[in-house]
């Protein structure tokens, strides 16, 4: 994962949870270095400092792993959005966004926003298999491809259905009304980090969305120390002994 | 490759602690300046001087010399060692007891205050709340209570603040001003002492291994998480930095910023902060301690302790460099800037950019390249030396030293590849064009515009035209040579022209219309060249080339001297008769300069027209001499002559009469120069009887009298009329013409002399046009003239009835109103009038007239 050359303070926090295998770092990958790649399973976590506009978004990537469930509070702490990633071939995937890691988000601002984006659309929509023409077509490996060419998809395990349904279900646990948050069908996306199908769509939506959170925490002034900035530490210690 | 950040020391052999006794193990370091301290599991505490020097292959050494070592007497191991060192004072934990000993002799200090026991581990406050500056704040985890206490530590006693109740029971701890961050058995948490407000951060099992709870800078801690991750934690609970990725079998860490340390069974790790990158691995064995102090990291065994030493950063900058690390090594410079004076850090800052962009230039990154250069300021020198030949011989440049690159030049860089070396050019072309618009060149200027030329040269680029065309400080002693080598001959007579040299410059020009040169470049050169002749205020050059120029085309060759501005320097002026006189072999380009100067620029000189109304009817003579010209030639240059001849006052009228009065063709105009001479008897004669052209002796008159009052006019029409009844000429009176005059110009004739020179036989009715008109005109002109009697009678009227209107009114004489001379009132109806009508007593007149004897009265009398 390529970081962020310049580490300057971001101005808003993305995170991005769910069951491993889903498919987030990918997601990610895809939308930051424009190709997939078959990666390795996430150690713990990363970020990407995103630039828009004359803004800093930090985007947290999570591991999905059990063993890293705890740190997941940490990372949704303070974010403004959340992205609850699933695997629409997996059903199980979708059911872990629930009762693993929706209570994760109880960290998050009061005012965070929330995604639900199936992964891997490409095995079950032939719409999503052709890659997006803005983005660079990679020789594909054939042992790495989980899907002979031509074959038949495959079968969709999780409905649009089901995952509006969850919407509406996060929606109730976070204690807030249907109709002063925004749709299900605006914050329901399906997508493929292989061939890039809606990626850009998914991200630049919650940029877009993001961006009254952004001003409002400008405009209180918040006096927040830039870790970033040389301080003068106050020693304790003298240099030498008398 | 791994880059170096940091070299393994040796400082304390295993001898110098333990000597003989197997079984001593280094239980804890505090490090302290120079000053190292050490406790054993028997518990002593051993004080060591720790000296560096340099060995003679120029690595860091130590020389540890021991001070003293002191059993305090507990026989237990000594847990915990903290430097007070503003206190001269050292903080131990040993068998469950915080104990204070002096820094020099290790000697117990009383401490009046509070009895510490039961303690489970303590750590020092190095963001301290109190402004105390003899005072030391720790935290203090007391066993099977579930508390922390935080407590100050002063010269002579030791004293409790405050207790805080933790949920658990903590494992360990990092203090940071009122931030407490906690290892509890199960979970971390962080935990504010002033507010009460805690925490939570994420679960562990402390069964599984050991928590680390490490403050790494202001409101900042370091935790072991879950799957062997160093997570980064603020005061606020958020993680805002990635976290880094250790084994799982990590023991201790420690931070040396911008690293961060780690300690497992069999190696020492480094990871960036910055990037959580993996960054070095060194192989160390039996790994008990690690601890940072102040740029230091301190590393032990059981037996022994070394020292890990941070490489200067800019070597490690340039390690990183050197394995192309670009990103990394920017990232590291930039983090630098906190430990670095300003101007340094700058000095330092530039120098990467610029080595980070040589790194991408290697590798053909070409956009990121250019930027890195410019941020860096780049001597733009620096990469142009790198293209053999593009730096001019004149140039004082060196590469700088040490190196930015380890380039010898372009074909060491693209080992033969032709396509590369094409990349590399039209790269190093767009960035010396920006740095050429841009400002920053930085005096560079006659090196960056060298080099574009040569390699716009070289690659026929189209900007070549443009680059020389405007403001530029190419070198000509460089820049000749390789524009001939390119057969940019027309380039070359503009750097020529740039430079001042305008002879070079049209020499070669001169050679490319000739042939004798080969470049396509511009079609129209020839006429680019007499354009430029007409602009050049070097007279020389111009009639050295002149001549050239019109023996290849005299049309367009006269333009050297048709098209010279007018405002110009008196320098640049070129004198008309020596033109004139230069121009006498060619007979166009005469004509048309002189065409030029009479009727261009209007000049009123008698010899330049006469001298372009003898061209113009030598012209006309030739043509009608010549049996293949045409007509439309023919009436074109006599047009010309024509329209000299009546339009210029200027010419010698004999000498033109005495060119053409032998043709017999060109009467028009022979009847034109008599009437310059104003003998227009003879002028219409020749129009009338020779000609024989009624229609151009009429134009003749309105021409001849164009400029004269309407009696001339009148007197010239008649003498036309005159000739016309002429009976004695050949073929008698021209009735009809003259009939045809009299009806067409009517207003012009005076009837009644007109009626008098008609013959007597004439019908009325041939005259009844102008007879009319004459009659209409003169009843006109009688009415006219009765309208304006009338017109004068009234007018003499009015002013009469005017005269009779202001002759007077009467005048009343009153009792009631006095004299205005003596103010008394009138007792008689007698008195005298002023001017204006005021009465006035007779006397009071006769007074005034007395006093002003010159004075005129007025004097009138009613009654």
């Amino acid at each position: 994962m390529r970081q962020a050359t310049r580490t300057k303070k971001p101005d808003v926090k993305v995170v991005i949870l769910g069951d491993m295998n889903v498919g987030k770092t990918s997601l990610l990958h895809r939308y930051t270095e424009r190709k997939f790649k078959d990666t390795i399973s996430t150690v713990g976590g990363a970020f990407f400092l995103k630039q828009w506009g004359p803004y800093n978004i930090s985007i947290w990537d999570t591991a999905g792993r059990e063993q890293f469930h705890g740190l997941g509070s940490m990372y949704c702490r303070g974010a403004a959005a959340v992205i609850l990633t699933y695997d629409v071939t997996n059903w199980q995937s979708l059911a872990e966004l629930e009762n693993r890691f929706l209570s994760l988000t109880d960290t998050a601002n009061a005012d965070c926003i929330f995604a639900l984006v199936g992964n891997k659309a490409d095995l079950t929509d032939p719409f999503a298999q052709e890659p997006d023409s803005e983005s660079e077509s990679d020789p594909q490996p054939v042992a790495s491809c989980p899907t002979p060419p031509a074959s038949p998809v495959q079968h969709k395990q999780v409905s649009r259905e089901d995952a509006v349904a969850l919407y509406a279900r996060v929606l109730r646990y976070k204690g807030l009304d249907e109709k002063t948050c925004l749709p299900a069908e605006r914050m329901c996306f399906e997508t493929s980090a292989k061939t890039g199908y809606n990626v850009d769509a998914l991200f630049e939506t919650l940029f877009d969305l993001v961006l009254p959170s952004i001003l409002k925490k400008r405009s209180e002034g918040e006096a927040t120390v830039d870790l970033e900035t040389p301080l003068e530490v106050r020693r304790t210690k003298a240099g030498c002994c008398a | 490759m791994s880059v170096k950040a940091f070299d393994l020391v040796p400082a304390v052999e295993r001898e110098q602690v333990m000597g003989e006794k197997v079984r001593i193990n280094i239980e804890c370091i505090e490090c302290c300046g120079q000053h190292l301290y050490l406790g054993t599991n028997d518990c002593f505490i051993h004080h060591f001087l720790l000296e560096e020097h340099t060995t003679a292959k120029g690595k860091l050494a130590f020389n540890a010399q021991k001070l003293l070592h002191k059993y305090l007497g507990l026989k237990k191991p000594v847990v915990e060692l903290k430097a007070a060192s503003a206190l001269e004072r050292l903080i131990v934990l040993c068998d469950s007891a915080i104990t204070v000993v002096d820094m020099v002799t290790l000697e117990p200090v009383p401490t009046g205050g509070a009895k510490l026991k039961g303690v489970t581990a303590f750590c020092i406050n190095e963001n301290p709340v109190t402004g105390d500056a003899f005072c030391v704040e720790m935290a203090v985890v007391l066993a099977r209570r579930r508390a922390v206490q935080i407590c100050t530590v002063h010269e002579d006693r030791v004293q409790m603040l405050k207790e805080v109740t933790t949920p658990e029971q903590p494992c360990a701890l990092s203090l940071d001003g009122y931030n407490i961050c906690l290892a509890l058995s199960t979970q971390y948490m962080i935990l504010n002492y002033s507010t009460g407000a805690s925490q939570d951060l994420f679960p562990y099992d402390c069964e599984e291994r050991k928590p680390i709870v490490k403050r790494i800078g202001r409101e900042e801690f370091l935790l072991a998480a879950p799957g062997g991750l160093g997570m980064f934690a603020n005061a606020e609970g958020i993680s805002q930095r990635a976290p880094v990725s250790w084994s799982e079998n990590v023991i201790a860490a420690a931070v040396c910023f911008p690293y961060v340390v780690a300690l497992d069974e069999g190696f020492v790790t480094v990871h960036s902060m910055l990037d959580q990158q993996l960054k070095q691995t060194l192989s160390f064995r039996d790994g008990q301690l690690l601890q940072d102090f102040e740029g230091k990291v301190v590393v032990a065994s059981s037996k022994a302790v070394y020292m890990l030493v941070p490489l200067p950063l800019e070597r490690q900058i340039q390690d990183l460099l050197a394995s192309h690390r670009v990103e990394e090594a920017l990232t590291l410079t930039e983090a630098a800037q906190r430990n670095i004076p300003k101007e340094k850090y700058q000095i330092l800052h530039r120098r990467i950019l610029q080595q980070a962009g040589f790194i991408q230039f290697g590798q053909l990154q070409f956009l990121e390249a250019k930027e890195h250069f410019r941020k860096g300021q780049l001597d733009v020198r620096e990469l142009i030396s790198l293209y053999p030949l593009l730096l001019p011989a004149s140039s004082s440049f060196t590469r700088c030293h040490p190196p930015l690159h380890e380039f010898a030049d372009l074909n060491h860089l693209t080992q033969g590849d032709q396509e590369k070396v094409q990349r590399f050019k039209r790269f190093l072309i767009s960035y010396l064009h920006e740095v050429r618009s841009s400002d920053i060149a930085n005096g560079f200027h006659e090196d960056v515009d060298t080099a574009l030329l040569k390699l716009y040269a070289e690659t026929s680029h189209e900007s070549l035209l443009d680059l020389l065309a405007s403001e530029n400080a190419c070198l000509l002693a460089d820049s000749a040579p390789w524009l001939e080598k390119h057969h940019k001959y027309y380039a070359l007579g503009l750097l020529y022209h740039y430079n001042g040299q305008d002879a070079a410059a049209l020499q070669m020009w001169v050679k490319i219309v000739n042939g004798d040169l080969q470049d396509s470049t511009r079609p129209d050169l020839f006429e680019y060249v007499v354009d430029f002749l007409s602009f050049c205020s070097n007279l020389d050059l111009v009639w050295r080339h002149a001549d050239w120029a019109l023996q290849k085309d005299q049309k367009i060759g006269v333009q050297i001297f048709t098209k010279r501005p007018t405002s110009e320097e008196r320098r640049g002026q070129l004198n008309a008769d020596d033109v004139i006189t230069y121009l006498q072999k060619h007979s166009q380009a005469l004509l048309l300069y002189l065409e030029h100067l009479v009727l261009e620029k209007k000049l009123q000189k008698e010899k330049y027209h006469t001298h372009l109304a003898v061209l113009y009817a030598e012209k006309v003579l030739g043509l009608i001499s010549r049996p293949s010209t045409s007509e439309e030639q023919l009436s074109a240059a006599r047009q010309k002559l024509q329209r000299l001849l009546k339009e210029s006052n200027l010419y010698r009228v004999q000498l033109l009469l005495g060119k053409i009065q032998d043709s017999e063709l060109l009467l028009l105009e022979r009847a034109t120069l008599h009437g310059k001479l104003e003998e227009h008897d003879k002028a219409l004669h020749v129009l009338v009887h020779q000609l024989k052209d009624s229609s151009a002796a009429e134009e003749y008159c309105s021409w001849a009298s164009a400029s004269q009052d309407s009696s001339y006019r009148q007197n010239l029409f008649h003498q036309l009329l005159s000739v016309y009844l002429d009976p004695d000429v050949p073929g008698g009176a021209q009735t009809v013409a003259a009939v045809d005059l009299l009806n067409r110009h009517a207003e012009v004739f005076d009837a009644v002399r007109v009626l008098k020179l008609l013959p007597e036989d004439w019908s009325l009715p041939l005259l009844r046009p102008f007879l009319c008109g004459a009659m209409r005109a003169t009843v006109h002109a009688r009415c006219t003239s009765q309208v304006a009697l009338g017109l004068a009678r009234a007018q003499n009227l009015q002013l009469l009835h005017d005269r009779l209107k202001y002759r007077g009114g009467p005048v009343l004489v009153s009792e009631k109103k006095g004299c205005q001379l003596c103010h008394n009132t009138f007792s008689e109806p007698d008195c005298a009038c002023l001017p204006g009508g005021t009465p006035v007593h007779i006397n009071c007149v006769a007074k005034k007239a007395l006093d002003l004897p010159h004075e005129n009265a007025h004097h009138s009398n009613h009654t």
